[in-house]
């Protein structure tokens, strides 16, 4: 019970406010739930769209093709790419976390998904349009051109700033006493075979584990292959 | 809709489509992983949809307006990135607000670092990113972005 309020903590805090309200100024409370009936709407739309997006990028999108296009060596490339992803996107904000984790997960820099944020919230292009006419096509553009440099430099920032091991990915559940070698990360470059050949070797360009149970105790051949592992691909649960 | 969500959800239909076709058991592990994740999610965003109308009765569009057009331009533009941050409100109700605060001739800083922090920072997604992301990225991404969005501002003030 307090773990799954935990969890939900922020939801509960929510509803606990809107009790509050209720009780304080019913009107209001009434008011605040008509006003949220917009954005439920807007979740609607988008948020299946995520959905079905994330899965499809996990399944189609190779890691390989996520790290040479977005990921930390992707350089002047990836920043183009980033912004026209976050340009052609739709809906607010947090629509953009669950893709922007899966992105990650396969390999994408913490630059460029500063990048897909940033340009995900304000540069959307049905966005400009309305910017251009309710305000001016001039204004528009110079609001444009800064922001997109803004979110270049903002992205380099926080890449200097967070590193991958401050981002919480979950790890899919392992078997006790096992190795596990995630087949959707692994990019086949045989380090692992290299660093303990008694235990990895590579076949159809994918590592295995020859031995999937660690009977016990592993090598520090074994761990330090985990180390290595340049997409983290490898897990061992002792 | 707008015209480009149509078009990204006939895009992503048509691509699931073609997915289940081309390898069924495939698509339908990782839609059960992005489910997973999603699923994780789902509380929080309806506490973040809550939550906005809330704000948005305390803090509705007409006080905002008030804010952005006061005088002293600094304060107003400190006070209008904070505002922004705080609430989230669509773009087809935010751009005829500055355009209309614009037209009456209040200076153009706080509006554009309104606009910028409406949609950049957010205090009521903070909550999630910093649990999807880790604290120190949800940290640094707001925080960066709020100078950015002050900084943005002012360099506008300074060309228009």
């Amino acid at each position: 019970m307090m773990k799954r309020l935990r969890k939900n903590g922020f939801l509960a805090f929510v509803v606990i406010a809107y009790i509050g309200l209720f009780i304080i100024n019913k009107e209001k409370a009434i008011l605040s739930i008509k006003n949220s009936g917009y954005y439920i709407k807007e979740m609607l739309t988008v948020m299946p769209l995520v959905f079905l997006l994330t899965a499809l990028i996990d399944t189609w999108i190779p890691q390989e093709t996520i790290m040479d296009y977005l990921g930390d060596g992707s350089g002047v490339k990836g920043s183009f790419i980033s912004i026209f992803l976050g340009s052609i996107s739709a809906g607010p904000i947090y629509a953009a976390f669950p893709v922007c984790k899966t992105l990650l997960r396969k390999g994408a820099s913490i630059f460029n998904i500063v990048v897909i944020l940033s340009s995900w919230a304000v540069i959307k292009i049905p966005m400009l349009a309305n910017e251009a006419r309710f305000l001016s096509p001039k204004f528009m553009a110079i609001r444009w051109v800064f922001t997109t440099i803004g979110i270049i430099i903002m992205g380099y920032m926080v890449s200097k700033v967070v590193k991958r091991d401050d981002i919480p990915i979950e790890e899919e559940a392992i078997e006790h006493g096992k190795i596990l070698i995630k087949e959707e990360y692994c990019i086949g470059c045989g380090i692992c075979a290299k660093i303990a050949p008694g235990y990895f070797e590579i076949e159809n360009n994918r590592a295995i584990a020859i031995d999937e149970n660690i009977h016990g105790g592993v090598d520090d051949d074994v761990d330090k292959a985990e180390e290595k592992c340049p997409t983290r691909a490898i897990a061992i649960s002792k | 809709m707008d015209i480009f969500t149509k078009g990204l959800w006939i895009i992503t239909v048509s691509w699931f489509i073609i997915s289940m076709k081309r390898d069924k058991n495939r698509t339908l592990k990782s839609m059960k992983k992005s489910k997973n994740m999603m699923g994780n999610m789902l509380g929080q965003i309806i506490g973040i949809l809550f939550l906005i109308g809330l704000i948005l009765t305390l803090i509705p569009p007409e006080m905002i307006k008030e804010y952005l057009g006061s005088s002293n331009t600094l304060i107003a533009t400190i006070v209008s990135a904070l505002i922004g941050t705080i609430t989230l409100i669509p773009a087809f109700v935010a751009f005829p607000l500055i355009g209309s605060i614009v037209d009456m001739g209040a200076s153009i800083v706080p509006s554009v670092a309104f606009l910028t922090t409406l949609t950049m920072v957010g205090i009521v997604t903070f909550n999630l990113e910093s649990r999807e992301f880790g604290r120190r990225f949800a940290i640094a991404r707001n925080g960066i972005s709020f100078v950015f969005a002050i900084l943005i501002a002012l360099a506008m003030g300074v060309i228009l």
